[in-house]
């Protein structure tokens, strides 16, 4: 009867258009897009120069030393760089002020505006030093990841990123959205009616989920690999288990949270107040390492962002679970919790 | 073998809100269409979810084929059928894999093939639920309440909203279910339909069953089992004024005037008179035989699809 159950559920799962969609296609589409996009480093960072016409020594001496760094000079007459600034184009502008030199970032564009800055003034202090007789050194500088794998790949911090948000969507829409949607529309009535046991008919949806959600991951992983090269540095065991608790904590949250509204429109906008800042704030596209100390301390406690970084370990760094613990004993404890309230206040009717 | 396919006693069912129903008595003998009438929040919904096993009453006695729900729950829901009021399925999921489905969650249980004949559903066997249309819907709705050769059928309200070619074919598959022995209970909204199905009525309002008989008996036990009838051009002017002067209760009823009365020959010279003093400009006047509809008027005060 379960096996009935959950054949069922994978028949009617794969007429639905929009569900294939969103579960098989949509996160490849994002694994795709991102990790093509921001594989390379970007385009090479541009620094406005704010040039008069008749160029100084200074000016001259300026050149030289940019010459040798790996910015893109784009000289322009004070009156087009005003332009170009007002614009909001130009991510920083060096210009003259007096005798020396100024570094104007735009405050719109730190992240670009802010690395260009910092070589112009490496290569000016560099310069400033030589002409007093002194050679200055740059440390060599690495890219490397944790687990010393994957370290320029963007795709490959995406991929355990996107597993997550999976497991997330999983929970709150597959079973939670999916199970409003059922009690409001009297599917529920018409099933309390037939003998069927209830365990079992929640037991083929869950079984189904989890089978939905492997078959996910194990798409993930083959179009990391083939287009990515991204490989699993940890066990496949640890990796297995790991995703295993996930699907059973988020799905809990999705019975739990879908106790608690009793039409598709309110759960609708319930499930967007929880996905919203759990998709941004737990490190799925970008880590919070430039965020206040208060907000990064206190998403630890949200059960995706310890556990992307749990998942990220293993997959991308060879972690071993042991070295998560924390991490995945938030995960259990949340699952505990949504398990609790989802068996003390799920209703059918 | 008990001779009631349900007996309902005392039953009582308080929502924060309102007493939905109240004290509320029930017998349906086996092998009869037994229809349950009533305007809307009446307690119609809530008596049969309280009966189906969906809603736990507040107090009250009830048994099913003899079963109690306390005790029987897995074996009253194997003998029983129920198509609710809307019955909810997948879009993308076939009559034909519908009724394997909920046939397989019963331990005695109809061919499919045969279910889709009975109601007439075999070119749609492989159509998506989606694509069918409202009566073939309800077709389906009925033929899954039939999945289990239940002894006995609730349907809630099984015509509303179809055509009427659509009802007569739903009419014919409930006719079907009684020629097969099975006992029927139903709601409706209308009258006709009531009259033509079911061997007994119960009107409720309020929660309470206000009177129970086959549909002759209800209609001879009106004191007014007569209705004058004053037809007008278009919709009928307010009849209050005239009710009042008249002294007699004149109901409207879109194009109509209606006057139930005892003695239709003794009401009728004196009220044509009356409407001419008035001049009341009715295009004309029928008497007849009170129906149902007029049962249902004097015992609840309010029309069926109000």
């Amino acid at each position: 009867m379960l096996l009935r159950q959950f054949l069922m559920e994978w028949k009617l799962f794969s007429r639905d258009r929009a569900a294939m969609f969103w579960t098989f296609l949509f996160p490849l589409l994002l694994l795709l897009g991102f990790g093509v996009i921001f594989r390379s480093q970007g385009p090479a960072l541009t620094l406005v120069w704010s040039i008069p016409a008749q160029p100084s020594r200074a000016d001259a001496e300026l050149e030289q030393a940019l010459a040798g760094t790996p910015l893109k000079l784009l000289k322009l007459s004070p009156e087009e760089a005003e332009a170009r600034w007002k614009r909001g184009e130009t991510a920083a502008q060096i210009e003259r002020e007096g005798d020396a030199f100024r570094i104007r970032v735009n405050s719109y564009l730190v992240a670009q505006g802010q690395s260009a800055a910092q070589i112009a003034q490496q290569a000016h202090l560099m310069a400033t030093a030589r002409q007093s007789g002194v050679e200055l050194k740059l440390l060599p500088m690495t890219l490397e990841s944790p687990g010393h794998a994957h370290a320029t790949n963007y795709a490959a911090f995406l991929l355990p990123g996107l597993i997550g948000l999976n497991l997330l969507s999983v929970g709150l829409f597959s079973v939670g959205m999916v199970n409003v949607a059922y009690r409001e529309k009297g599917k529920f009535r018409r099933l309390a009616v037939t003998p069927l046991p209830k365990g079992i008919f929640l037991g083929g949806q869950v079984l189904h989920r989890l089978t939905v959600v492997i078959l996910q991951t194990l798409v993930m992983l083959v179009v990391g690999r083939l287009v990515f090269g991204i490989a699993n540095q940890g066990s496949y065991l640890a990796l297995a288990f790991v995703i295993t608790l996930g699907t059973a904590s988020f799905m809990a949250m999705g019975f739990a949270l879908c106790s608690f509204t009793k039409t598709t429109e309110t759960y609708g906008a319930v499930s967007n107040v929880v996905f919203m800042p759990m998709m941004f704030l737990s490190g799925v596209y970008f880590t919070l390492d430039a965020a206040p100390k208060w907000l990064q301390q206190s998403v630890v406690v949200l059960p995706l962002s310890p556990y992307i970084k749990a998942l990220r370990g293993i997959f991308n760094d060879g972690a071993a679970l042991m070295d998560h613990l924390g991490g995945l004993a938030v995960v259990v404890a949340w699952g505990a919790i949504f398990f609790a309230v989802a068996v003390r206040r799920f209703k059918w009717t | 073998m008990s001779e009631l396919a349900l007996r309902v006693r005392g039953l009582r069912k308080q929502y924060p809100k309102v007493l939905a129903v109240d004290g509320l008595d029930l017998e349906v003998f086996r092998g009869e269409v037994f229809g349950l009438l009533g305007p809307n929040g009446a307690g119609k919904t809530t008596t049969l979810e309280i009966v189906e096993g969906l809603t736990p009453p507040d107090t009250g006695l009830i048994e099913l084929l003899g079963l109690d729900w306390r005790h029987h729950g897995r074996e009253i829901r194997s003998r029983i059928g129920v198509q609710l009021q809307s019955t909810s399925l997948f879009n993308k999921i076939t009559p034909k894999e519908a009724l394997d489905l909920y046939g397989s969650y019963y331990p005695k249980r109809r061919s499919t093939a045969e279910l889709l004949d009975l109601v007439q559903l075999q070119e749609k066997a492989s159509a998506y639920h989606i694509t069918l249309s409202g009566g073939q819907q309800q077709r389906l709705a009925i033929a899954l309440a039939l999945v289990n050769d239940p002894e006995l059928v609730f349907l809630d309200e099984p015509t509303t909203g179809l055509d009427p070619q659509a009802r007569r074919s739903v009419w014919d598959v409930i006719r079907h279910m009684k020629a097969e022995g099975r006992t029927v209970i139903l709601t409706t909204h209308y009258m006709e339909e009531a009259e033509a199905l079911c061997d007994r009525l119960a009107i409720m309002d309020h929660g309470r069953i206000l009177t129970t008989g086959t549909p002759l008996e209800l209609i001879q036990q009106l004191e007014l089992p007569s209705v004058v009838e004053f037809a007008f051009d278009g919709e009928a002017p307010d009849p209050t004024g005239f009710a009042a002067k008249l002294g007699q209760p004149v109901e409207r009823r879109g194009d109509l005037w209606e006057i139930p009365t005892r003695d239709p020959k003794g009401l009728l010279p004196c009220l044509l008179e009356f409407a001419e003093l008035e001049h009341v400009p009715f295009e004309q006047v029928h008497v007849r035989r009170a129906t149902l509809e007029d049962v249902f008027l004097h015992r609840t005060g309010r029309s069926l699809r109000e």
